[in-house]
């Protein structure tokens, strides 16, 4: 068996049945092992870029590990915003490259670049296999460190030889893994027990530890008021009585409210993101702080708890659950008061009631969300419409909701909705993105063209970079500068293009058919989606601000519209 | 303490052993660079393919952010401060 023969194998033990890759010169010998395998399901994306958030999407909406696959050099270097991508937001994912041949590099071959020194600072570990012997420890390694602990990406990158050269060696299952400390929950009970005004703040760190269930029974055990980072939004479910949204930048203003007057913030799989807490001197202020994370690394980084607990989330809040079945806590003046932020301090929007008005962003996301099934995946780009889908669509599981956090990448929600498609064959998985962010993967309709794969594309289309407006509009004094996209090409025709049908929408009473439509279509289908150029999203808060400075002016706009309307 | 730039960073010693594998010290220096720190003075033995590194590294952030970043590289086996820290990890305790 040659080295590429013993990564398929390895994929064959791991149960991997499906890898993103993209060939070339360094990693054919792969590709030709691949030729007489018929368990490992390659899907070939249109860019290297493509395969890496495709396989990001496909770990983050089946909690499996993603795969992906491409050449050296700029293979390998197209790889990178994806797999940066992943590091940020702790995505299991394997990445192997090809290289060039061992007596060749550090000779400025062709298609010879140092990946394992341009993607460092990217990767939760990497490797350079020297020899096929290593090749097989090596990727047991790599496939169980993707996924233990804070999940991560890592990069093998295998010269050709490697790839080609014979070896017997069988892996020996070594594992140099630390052992998980185990927590003493008591000091966090007695804390949660004597405060007055205790408020539960998770994050995306619940599901990376498929601890979604126990987070679940925890929450409503608990009976804790709770706020969600934009990595936690559907941790507590859309039935949730005491969630009170996301927090933060773009946050609800109950949740935000609800942070600052708190005075015990119990946060549980998350790492208190500058987005998510804004300036840090202002953030809740009165709050005793008990940090629970997989990542020792993550404790007292930004703030000092009074407690912090590494461990497993999963039988943390298992235990945790069973204290407060037995004796519930006993803050009812604390969750009248949430309940009260909650109802005046959501996310407000105007649904159009003006027929032939101009469609707003958020009126179109609470439609969305009022037609699309509840079990519905929604991977999103970056920009206006990823935080009125975070605002305003109501996920009942936190795998519904695949946005790129961390890294912000524009280009992210078509491939990644590529890969949850995958991941999640009967379940409607829909793009919904920008016209900014579409065109920078736009290429990969060509995938879903080629796997006919169902999902559906939204288009949300202001033909500028709303975001940024915005902020030049709020902060740069409303100086515009290189927004402007009044030069779009045709999305439909565009789309048909690659033979995907698409239709176009512009006024509010064509909202609900235009969604329905797409929906009950078999394959994939485009809707582009005309909005309002100046729509804002609110609230904000100015970045580098506090919390308490939350700029919302959705009342003022809902009053404007409905002036002009009359 | 002063650095030879004039900075008042003060200076930490850390001793560190990693496994020698491809770029060890790569990813050990860069992590010392992103967490805001840099080195002043480095020494590195290896033996039967462990490297032991004793660094001197320079940095007004808290150095325990740096130690527990180096403690989370997969190839690091451990991590010693050996400068005394008085002062709180983090910006602010809450």
């Amino acid at each position: 068996m040659n080295g590429a023969q013993h990564i398929l194998e390895t994929f064959h033990r791991h149960n991997i049945q499906t890898v993103f890759g993209y060939p070339g010169g360094c990693i054919m010998p792969l590709y030709d092992a691949l030729v007489d395998d018929v368990n490992v399901e390659h899907v070939l994306c249109r860019h290297e870029q493509g395969c890496a958030l495709a396989a990001d999407g496909y770990a983050r909406a089946s909690g499996k590990l993603g795969v992906c696959i491409a050449t050296s050099g700029p293979g390998a270097t197209n790889l990178i915003t994806g797999v940066a991508n992943a590091h940020r937001d702790s995505t299991p994912m394997l990445v192997i490259t090809g290289q060039v041949p061992s007596s060749l590099i550090g000779t400025d071959a062709f298609q010879e670049t140092d990946v394992l020194g341009m993607t460092l600072g990217i990767v939760k570990h990497s490797y350079l296999v020297e020899s096929a012997d290593e090749l097989p420890v090596i990727l047991d390694e790599a496939i169980e460190l993707a996924q233990s602990g804070r999940p991560g990406p890592v990069w093998i990158d295998i010269p050709k030889d490697v790839l080609l050269a014979e070896t017997a060696v069988a892996p020996i299952g070594r594992s140099r893994l630390r052992e998980a400390v185990c927590p003493d929950l008591a000091s966090a009970i007695a804390m949660l027990r004597t405060a007055r005004k205790p408020l539960l703040y998770s994050g995306g760190g619940i599901s990376l530890a498929h601890a979604e269930e126990s987070f679940r029974y925890f929450a409503e055990s608990s009976g804790l008021p709770a706020v969600v980072t934009l990595k936690g939004i559907g941790n507590p479910g859309k039935h949730s009585a005491h969630n009170l949204g996301m927090l933060g930048m773009h946050g609800s203003r109950a949740a935000n409210r609800a942070v600052d007057e708190c005075d015990l913030l119990l946060v549980i799989g998350a790492r208190l993101d500058d987005r998510a807490t804004g300036k840090l001197e202002g953030f809740a202020p009165n709050a005793r702080l008990i940090h629970i994370d997989a990542d020792a690394a993550e404790m007292n980084k930004l703030l000092n708890a009074k407690l912090a607990i590494r461990g497993d989330l999963n039988a943390i809040l298992k235990e945790l659950t069973l204290t407060f079945r037995e004796a519930p806590l006993e803050i009812s003046e604390w969750r009248r008061q949430c309940q009260t932020w909650r109802t005046t301090g959501g996310f407000q929007a105007a649904d159009n009631e003006e027929p032939l008005a101009p469609i707003t962003g958020p009126a179109f996301i609470r439609q969305l969300s009022r037609i699309a099934p509840d079990d519905t995946t929604i991977a999103c780009d970056v920009g206006q419409h990823q935080m009125w889908i975070a605002q305003h669509y109501q996920f009942d599981h936190p795998r519904h909701h695949l946005t790129s956090g961390g890294l912000g990448t524009m280009g992210f929600g078509l491939p990644a909705a590529i890969g949850a498609q995958f991941a999640r064959p009967d379940s409607t998985v829909l793009n919904v993105t920008g016209d900014g962010s579409f065109m920078m993967n736009a290429q990969e309709m060509a995938t879903i063209r080629r796997y006919n794969l169902p999902v559906k594309l939204i288009i949300m289309d202001n033909q500028c970079l709303g975001m940024v407006r915005q902020q030049q509009e709020l902060f740069y004094n409303n100086r515009e500068s290189q927004i402007n996209l009044d030069d779009n090409p045709d999305f439909v025709a565009m789309a048909r293009a690659f033979d995907i049908p698409a239709l176009k929408i512009e006024r509010t009473d064509q909202v609900r058919r235009g969604i329905e439509t797409i929906l009950a279509y078999h394959g994939p289908m485009l809707l582009h989606v005309a909005i309002a150029r100046d729509e804002n999203v609110w609230p904000i808060v100015k970045p580098g601000g506090s919390n308490k400075e939350m700029i919302d002016e959705t009342r003022r706009n809902t009053a404007d519209k409905k002036e002009k309307v009359a | 303490m002063t650095t030879e730039n004039g900075n008042n960073a003060p200076n930490y010693t850390i001793t560190c052993r990693m496994n020698h594998e491809a770029a060890a010290l790569e990813r050990l220096c860069q992590v010392v660079r992103i967490r805001g720190f840099r080195i002043a003075k480095m020494a590195v033995e290896t033996t039967d393919g462990v490297l032991d590194i004793a660094l001197t590294v320079q940095g007004t952030r808290p150095v325990t952010m740096l130690q527990s970043q180096l403690e989370k590289l997969h190839t690091v086996a451990e991590v010693l401060l050996t400068t005394p820290v008085l002062a709180p990890a983090a910006s602010r305790t809450a």
